[in-house]
């Protein structure tokens, strides 16, 4: 090639200020013209050290902690320590608690995904879904307010059962925001799940490698939009997910419409979960008491759990040593594989344009990854 | 200018006692003053359409506060902001170019609207190239928008100036081939002369002739001055989650506001064209509507288009580079070939 023919390489700085980015994350992408060449993630900009500093907290002082690892999706966290220390306790959890973290945790995976859908198709240049979904989240984050008191950070789920039982009617309003959501899904389906432009934007592209996705830790909607069905709730059940009817979505093109459209189904199936909570929830108390938090000790052991959050799998890996602040304690989330490992694999050969598309579509969650 | 001349007159007899010299510089400041005072407000307008319809797209209310009515006073408002803000100018850009470069994209909006004809006798310059003329006037632009981009010295900004370019001068070939069809069979390219072969009812409006022919052309052209006025689906040059603001993304204050006024005649202009090309111009659609007078058919037909570029932008997303110049290349060129091949067969027949 000639001299002309080159092309000359460029730094772009995607972040940390950047309006296509899904947090405080920077990719230092190498182009020439539209065309990434290669692409170096740089996290670091949100480190709070959570993990640090729950071993010089009190057990029930972690709680606070755990719910802010990921702002969008704060439940799966609390669920996923609450149900670690239970075990190393082996304290029972009563069964009117388990449905109801499952209705949280169900419920939460809505509003995730309602925030999802914004961000999709915001990275993609319409602005209308953002302000549908982000509108439509604000009613179940009603429903966490009224339940829990907290909209966002919900502190509600602890070990031992939740904090407070529903308060009167609370099904019925339930239902009502469930009845809504499942009429206003057809108004996404024609906004944006059967827009052409967006099947042009979203089919055949950022494909991950069906055959190594597994090998690299692909979790969560990536891998079941790959067909490769897996999911925490069938795999390993936890609360009452084993006494619900419900299949794994899974859809077959591993490209970012596969994945949207397994988030789509998933938004479908968890309104009918929660409905099926709801008509199922037996009566009885919500907590089993522990001592009192200011001298709880857990006994020495450790503990590994799972929890399906929306954007994949959570892992909690607890070690207590008997006293009254955890020794150590280890949080697995998908961010990390998806946002930094996966991304940069992809990101070669990718138009410009894509990058935060793609991004959006691994649904991954910056401050997740530093925690 | 000689139909805009004897508009005056007939409004103002007493211009035709004035030497030769005073009455034509007067008529032209006067007529000057006018578009650009036209073009100032239809921009106010039209971010108040746009921000009204955006809303009410997105279950919001839009602005409500200032003014009082639907907050009607927002647009003024936020002119002022824009104009008593810091003018801030990144220290390693090319300051020369960096101010020259709202001017000549600002300019070349108000230049198309020269050739606009509002009614019979209102038309600023009846030039006998007027298509011609609004059509490269207004690729002017480009050269504002690449001098921007490159003055910033940002790479962002670059980026966007370079996808504003090729966006604008590929898609300049099909919006002059769709209008060529029409200009085959009208065979004239004075704006006025457009309007007045296209006399009748709807049905004589070219839109309608060699149905659906022409009709295919007025589709073609409309979607190719999407991109032309960097509009969605084919706004790429300021694609947010891209290129942060694109060319203007460095801009602030009056100057930034420029380009936004400029955006927003561009859209008008884009519009007025269709309006005249395909839609029948001053004309009413049947002639017991003849009473109403014809600037008001003309803005009329234009801010429906207008509507209609808004309502897209807020139903769709952009597409990718690739993508847009595949649409350009290799259907909207083509089919508009075609479409002159067969009106051009059709009239031979």
């Amino acid at each position: 090639m000639s001299e002309i023919m080159q092309e000359k390489e460029t730094t772009l700085y995607l972040g940390p200020q950047h309006p296509g980015i899904t947090g405080n994350m920077m990719i230092e992408l190498k182009v020439t013209g539209d065309t990434v060449q290669r692409g170096t993630t740089h996290v670091g900009y949100l480190h709070r050290g959570f993990e640090k500093l729950m071993e010089e907290r009190l057990w029930m002082q972690c709680f606070p902690i755990v719910c802010r690892i990921c702002v969008p999706e704060p439940d799966p966290n609390e669920e996923n320590l609450a149900r670690a220390i239970e075990e190393i306790e082996g304290r029972e959890v009563p069964e009117r608690a388990q449905y109801i973290r499952t209705m949280v945790l169900e419920l939460s995976r809505m509003a995730t995904y309602l925030l999802w859908m914004g961000g999709q198709s915001g990275s993609a240049g319409l602005y209308t879904m953002p302000q549908w979904t982000v509108g439509d989240r604000d009613y179940i984050i009603d429903l966490f307010e009224e339940l829990t008191g907290g909209r966002v950070y919900h502190m509600y789920i602890w070990a031992g059962g939740v904090r407070r039982d529903l308060p009167d009617g609370f099904k019925d309003r339930v239902r009502k925001v469930l009845d809504y959501l499942e009429e206003r899904l057809t108004d996404y389906d024609r906004l944006l799940f059967e827009n052409a432009v967006f099947l042009k934007r979203a089919q055949g592209v950022g494909i991950i490698d069906k055959e190594k996705a597994e090998e690299w830790g692909v979790v969560g909607p990536p891998l079941r939009g790959c067909g490769i069905a897996r999911d925490v709730r069938k795999d390993e059940p936890y609360e009452v997910y084993d006494k619900l009817d419900w299949e794994v979505i899974t859809h077959e093109g591993s490209d970012v419409y596969s994945r949207a459209m397994v988030r789509r189904k998933e938004f479908e199936q968890s309104i009918s979960i929660v409905r099926q909570v709801l008509d199922k929830m037996p009566e009885g108390p919500v907590h089993n008491p522990g001592p009192n938090p200011l001298k709880w000790k857990v006994p020495a052991g450790e503990a590994y759990v799972r929890t399906e959050s929306a954007r994949g799998e959570f892992g909690y890996y607890v070690v207590s040593d008997g006293s009254l602040k955890p020794r150590r304690v280890h949080v697995r989330g998908p961010a990390y594989v998806h946002g930094v490992t996966l991304l940069e694999k992809m990101l070669k050969g990718m138009n410009i344009a894509d990058v935060s598309f793609i991004m959006n579509s691994l649904g991954t969650c910056p401050p997740e990854i530093e925690r | 200018m000689e139909p805009l001349f004897q508009f005056f007159n007939n409004l103002f007899p007493f211009i035709s006692d004035w030497p030769e010299w005073l009455a034509h510089t007067v008529v032209g400041v006067v007529t000057v003053l006018l578009l650009f005072g036209f073009v100032a407000l239809f921009a106010l307008f039209a971010i108040w359409l746009e921000r009204k319809i955006s809303a009410h797209m997105q279950d919001r209310l839009g602005p409500m506060e200032v003014g009082g009515w639907h907050g009607w006073a927002q647009p003024i408002a936020d002119a002022i902001k824009l104009l008593v803000k810091e003018d801030i100018i990144p220290a390693m850009a090319d300051r020369t170019l960096f101010k020259l470069a709202p001017v000549i994209v600002f300019t070349a909006a108000l230049a198309g609207f020269a050739v606009l004809p509002w009614s019979q006798d209102f038309i600023p310059a009846d030039l006998n190239v007027g298509l011609l003329y609004i059509l490269s006037v207004s690729s002017f632009a480009v050269i504002g928008l690449l001098m921007g981009g490159w003055a910033s010295n940002n790479k962002w900004s670059l980026y966007g100036a370079m996808r504003a370019a090729s966006q604008m001068i590929s898609y300049e070939i099909p919006v002059a081939l769709a209008l060529l069809a029409v200009i085959m069979n009208a065979g004239t390219m004075s704006m006025r002369h457009l309007v007045i072969a296209q006399s009748g009812n709807i049905l004589d409006w070219n839109v309608f002739n060699f149905f659906p022919l022409t009709a295919v052309a007025f589709f073609i052209y409309f979607v190719a001055s999407l991109a032309e006025v960097n509009r969605t689906p084919f706004d790429l040059p300021e694609g947010e989650s891209e290129l942060v603001g694109g060319f203007h993304t460095e801009y602030s204050s009056m100057r930034f506001a420029f380009f936004f006024l400029g955006e927003y005649a561009n859209m008008y202009i884009v519009s007025a064209i269709a309006t005249t090309v395909f839609l029948g111009g001053w004309l009413a659609p049947f002639e017991a509507l003849n009473f109403i007078p014809g600037p008001i058919w003309f803005v009329g037909k234009a801010m429906t288009l207008v509507f209609i570029q808004m309502w897209l932008r807020w139903t769709l997303p952009r597409l990718r580079v690739d993508q847009l110049m595949y649409t350009c290349w290799k259907v909207l060129t083509p089919f508009s070939f075609a479409i002159i091949l067969l009106i051009g067969l059709w009239k031979v027949l």
